[in-house]
């Protein structure tokens, strides 16, 4: 019996091996021919390619061969072969034969979409007037038949007299006085300026700053002025803004300041510096001295409320219907609870409740303004139906289910801000959802909000005055009107809960927005909306140690809803950011593995306030004993009463208190 | 003549190797997801033990903070990758490709929202995944065909409401999978990409099967389709069946589909397109599989923790089986028919597992613990 066996199996092996080397022969030796070869098509035009299965011999064999574009949006390709140009470019189309895998065929192969002849070359962006000593930016716009634009179009430039003016990197150098030509051509069409460089009639420059003894991060305005030799300002003629440093410490250190063509100046180091400014051939300094911000102040722990078993998510602070002040926090990837803390002595708060509900992570907790009613989100639900969760919280001992609510937020519901007795409601990413909570034990959906732009999605949505102010990844921030009051820093558009109105938005390249918090300025009276990052960008990191964590606070200056301005950022370099506060000029953020940050955002914002001696303290939570041990990585902040408490994924909830600090005396 | 001997030596020895390697041949090697801790973990069962361990487990997505919920699996025909939907994205799900054996990552590509089952077609040898879209609107979903060899999307056909239980005939022709909320079963030619047919899946209504292929599009009206979703009566149909799971019988033109809703197991004809007979099944049926001789038919019965095996000559229930916890999910067959790995997923904070069954002994006999809410589940190899 064994020997048959035996015998059976080697025929087996033997016939397997013959099968897999002659059907793997077989693929190798086949091959696709297509026709015409080469390809190129022009934009709109429609092909129909030839696919012919030969084999060794070249006999063509009977198959069937389906293609599929590698970059469907641009080259189009039907399964039978069929292509169309949607945009210019080289693309790669895959043709496969049907069959099994050993017998499969494949041939990638290159189709051409021609570019469209260039319909225009135009010069933009050159001023009425061009002042010899000056440098100005230039910019081509080059657009082709199918009224495209020609991305990074290979210009050649000219200059007539380079004694005059050149163009350089698209920048126009003027020289002296006189008659110029600048060309830029590019598959024989070409744009001509012929213009004239004409005499700087500026005689002197002034500066007129008053701020000469200033801190780190204050911004100094120039408030130059240029005026001709009767004295007259000019207010066409360009200036250029610099500056010497001499700081303080001048042992290797790193930049000192940041200055800005429009005529700002911040420091970063103390010490002096030499702001000048240049017109033509006046010229202008003047000297200043900075000071250290001088901002920082000690932290004192005040209390823990060690959450070590379970992540634990974000936090929302509240004095309750007694008096009392209480906070409660939810917990991440774990058994669906929510908890309720008595925080009325800071020093000992206490764990007083628990909800539990049917998800594994309670990501966000809101409290209404007068203490009684509470919304917890859902996501990971065991019937897979998410949602948010109402309760009572008129008594935080004892807390009540009052609804669950999934009505089209099976998917899962991330955050959520209670405002006038309606719940905000991210919905899974896409939008959020309007709910009202006039009958907390009956919610109803009253109306939504959603982006129309292509692969639109949202974090997160936090509201003031009647604008609510959500984060949207690529789509950055956007502020809509939901039944804007007198209160608000910005013009409303007439919206309500049921007819949420677009008033205005900001994106930035990264994509990475995560967090927006509306803030104006009390020492400047500028308004912000200041968007928080999330990103990780190297990818796959480690859940038991995650440092990968980037980003930073982005500082987007709104004069005007059409108006937006990203001025100033807060940005540590190994660390990324997660939820914010800002109260009083002061931001609270926590960023993740760097802990919480406090930062003075007083006076006008310009550069990375990083670098600029504004962060007042700092504090990175730990425990020995937790999830992931010693290791912060904080999740949010509420500056609450003299007190800043802060959840931590890792450790639970804190509380902080800053002191000043000890002014040292001098002998 | 001494060639010969030798020849006759290293064929002795290579028969004894296969022999032996024949009977300790016993190591069974599956891997299954835990969404909801963004996991996947290979599984080893020793089948001479009845034992299970987990062999490694991989972390899967970007956001330690975020819950990126790996859905499905499967593993490429030659079995040297295997493939993970991460359902959560910004707002789009992915695919992700990794090694097999050495769990190193290889690439991933963008597909719908929330994707889910997936499946390679034999014949075209690319993989289809049902986007299952669970964000609440009740709108239209598609199917992702991805080449995984270069891991591009190179279609997405459009299909029904909440579409999942992507699976492929053994001749690889057709894609069949359900949508949800639509009470369909729906049939995807995977040459020509597009939807070859529907089938009403509610009793009483096999009149009401549709051939895609003889429908007059233009008569229809799409306007209320497409983005403004406002326009769509989010109400339009309470579905009776909720069907969570088609998969084609290996060697007869049958599939089954779990009838979520109704607690029915449905077989279809599809030769010609209709119901040929309803089992009916413990509480909410939600997964099933075929084994691969075509005999059985393990399915879980995700509202009672339960597994049951199904004669599928006489359509009658063998054994429903106990699982370990509650909320059973998916099921993966060993090659040789002896063992089907059921994915349970547990509830809260409990950790999900891998229950195994004995399907000669028709028993459980072994329980691994995995991350929590152990889901997509795909069998391997047996070495």
């Amino acid at each position: 019996m064994n020997i048959n066996f035996q015998k059976g199996n080697i025929a087996t092996l033997m016939t397997v091996l013959l099968l897999l080397t002659s059907t793997a022969v077989l693929a190798q030796e086949r091959k696709i021919i297509i026709e015409p070869d080469p390809i190129t098509i022009d934009v709109g035009e429609e092909l129909q390619l030839k696919a012919t299965l030969v084999d060794e011999a070249g006999e063509a064999q009977p198959d069937t061969v389906i293609f599929f574009s590698r970059s469907r949006r641009s080259l189009a390709v039907t399964r039978t072969g069929l292509i169309k140009g949607m945009k210019p470019g080289t693309y790669t189309v895959i043709a496969i034969t049907v069959g099994s895998r050993e017998q499969r065929v494949r041939k990638d192969f290159k189709v051409n979409v021609a570019f469209p002849p260039i319909a225009s070359v135009k010069f933009l962006g050159i001023p009425e007037n061009i002042y010899d000593r000056s440098t100005i930016d230039i910019a081509v716009e080059v657009i082709d038949e199918a009224s495209l634009i020609r991305e990074n179009p290979e210009l050649t430039y000219s200059t007539s007299n380079k004694e005059i003016a050149e163009l350089i990197h698209g920048k126009l150098i003027t020289k002296k006085p006189g008659k110029f030509t600048i060309t830029a051509e590019i598959e024989g069409k070409k744009a001509t300026y012929k213009g004239e460089v004409i005499s700087n009639p500026t005689e002197t420059i002034e500066i007129n700053n008053q701020t000469t003894i200033a801190n780190t991060g204050d911004v100094i305005n120039f408030d130059a002025v240029a005026k001709d030799r009767r004295g007259r300002t000019l207010t066409d003629v360009p200036v250029i803004y610099s500056y010497i440093a001499q700081p303080d410490d001048d042992l290797g250190n790193g930049a000192s300041g940041q200055v800005s063509q429009e005529g700002k100046f911040v420091a970063n180091q103390p010490g002096l510096y030499t702001l000048m400014a240049k017109s033509g051939t006046a010229f202008a300094q003047q000297i200043i001295r900075v000071e250290a911000r001088n901002v920082k102040k000690d932290v004192e722990v005040v209390g823990h409320g060690a959450v070590l078993d379970v992540h634990t998510s974000d936090l929302w602070v509240w004095e309750g219907v007694d008096g009392r002040d209480y906070a409660v926090t939810g917990t991440w990837g774990a058994n669906g609870d929510a908890y309720f803390w008595d925080v009325t002595d800071p020093y000992n708060i206490t764990a007083i409740d628990t909800v539990r509900v049917d998800a594994r992570t309670v990501n966000d907790v809101k409290v209404s303004e007068d203490g009684r009613i509470a919304v917890i989100t859902r996501e990971g639900a065991s019937d897979r139906k998410n949602g948010m969760v109402i309760l009572d919280v008129t008594n935080p001992r004892e807390v009540k289910i009052l609804s669950e609510y999934n009505e089209g937020l099976t998917g899962g519901v991330h955050n959520a801000f209670i405002y006038e007795n309606h719940v905000y409601a991210v919905n899974n990413g896409r939008r959020y959802d309007i709910i009202n909570i006039d009958d907390p034990e009956n919610p109803v959906t009253v109306g939504r909000f959603e982006l129309d732009t292509p692969g639109h999605a949202i974090h997160d949505v936090w509201i003031q005055d009647g604008i609510a102010y959500s984060s949207n990844w690529s789509d950055g921030i956007v502020a809509v009107d939901i039944g804007s009051n007198t209160s608000a820093d910005m013009p409303g558009a007439g919206g309500s809960p049921e007819n949420p109105v677009k008033l205005g938005s900001y994106t930035y390249p990264s994509g990475w927005n995560h967090a927006a918090f509306p803030f104006k300025s009390k020492s400047t009276g500028d308004f912000y909306v200041v968007a928080g990052d999330e990103a990780f960008p190297f990818g796959l990191p480690s859940r038991t140690n995650p440092v990968g964590a980037r980003g930073w606070i982005h500082f987007v200056k709104f004069d005007g809803w059409e108006n937006p301005d990203e001025v100033a950022r807060y940005q540590i370099p190994e660390a990324g950011t997660h939820n914010f506060w800002i109260i009083d000029d002061v931001m609270y953020v926590a960023y993740y593995n760097a802990g919480l940050r406090i930062v003075d955002i007083s006076g006008e914002l310009m550069g990375n306030l990083y670098d600029q001696g504004r962060e007042i303290a700092s504090f990175e939570p730990n425990h020995p004993e937790s999830l992931i041990p010693n290791t912060p990585f904080t999740w949010g902040p509420q500056p609450y009463k003299g007190y800043i408490f802060i959840s931590d994924w890792n450790t639970g909830l804190w509380a902080i208190k800053l002191h000043d600090r000890p002014v040292s005396g001098t002998n | 003549m001494k060639h010969f001997k030798s020849l006759k030596w290293t064929l002795f020895l290579l028969g004894v190797f296969l022999l032996s390697a024949d009977s300790i041949a016993q190591d069974y090697y599956v891997y299954v997801a835990a969404e909801s801790d963004d996991e996947v973990s290979l599984i080893r069962f020793d089948g001479k033990t009845e034992t299970a361990e987990i062999a490694r487990t991989t972390e899967v997505g970007v956001f330690p903070a975020e819950n990126e919920g790996p859905h499905g699996l499967t593993i490429s025909p030659d079995g040297k990758y295997w493939f993970v939907s991460i359902a959560h994205g910004m707002p789009y799900g992915q695919l992700w490709k990794y090694k097999t054996g050495t769990d190193e990552f290889m690439g991933k590509v963008d597909l719908g929202l929330f994707p889910a089952s997936m499946d390679i077609s034999p014949a075209t040898g690319l993989l289809y995944v049902v986007n299952f879209n669970l964000h609440g609107d009740m709108i239209p979903s598609t199917v992702s065909v991805v080449d995984y060899e270069s891991m591009i999307r190179v279609a997405d056909i459009e299909t029904g409401i909440m579409p999942h239980g992507s699976r492929i005939d053994s001749d690889g022709r057709y894609h069949y999978h359900v949508s949800m909320m639509t009470d369909e079963l729906i049939e995807i030619n995977t040459i020509s990409m597009e939807v070859e047919r529907k089938l009403n899946l509610v009793s009483g209504s096999d009149k009401m099967k549709m051939d895609s292929k003889r429908m007059d599009h233009s008569k229809m009206d799409h306007s209320a389709h497409g983005s403004d979703d406002k326009k769509m009566d989010m109400k339009m149909h309470n579905p009776e069946v909720k069907p969570t799971w088609a998969d084609p019988h290996p060697s007869k033109p049958l599939v089954y589909i779990a009838g979520n809703g109704n607690d029915e197991i449905i077989e279809i004809d599809t030769d010609k397109w209709e119901v040929n007979r309803r089992f009916k099944t413990g509480k909410a049926p939600y997964n099933l599989e075929v084994t691969h001789d075509g005999k059985l038919l393990v399915a879980t019965y995700k509202g009672e923790a339960k597994t049951a095996l199904w004669d599928l000559k006489t359509g009658k229930e063998l054994k429903r089986i106990d699982m370990s916890r509650r909320v059973t999910h998916g099921v993966a067959i060993s090659t040789d028919n002896k063992y089907a790995f059921i994915s349970v997923e547990g509830i809260g904070g409990e950790p999900g597992s891998v229950d195994i069954i004995n399907l000669e002994k028709m028993e459980r006999v072994a329980v691994v613990e995995t991350g929590k809410q152990a889901g997509g589940i795909i069998f391997w190899k047996q070495s």
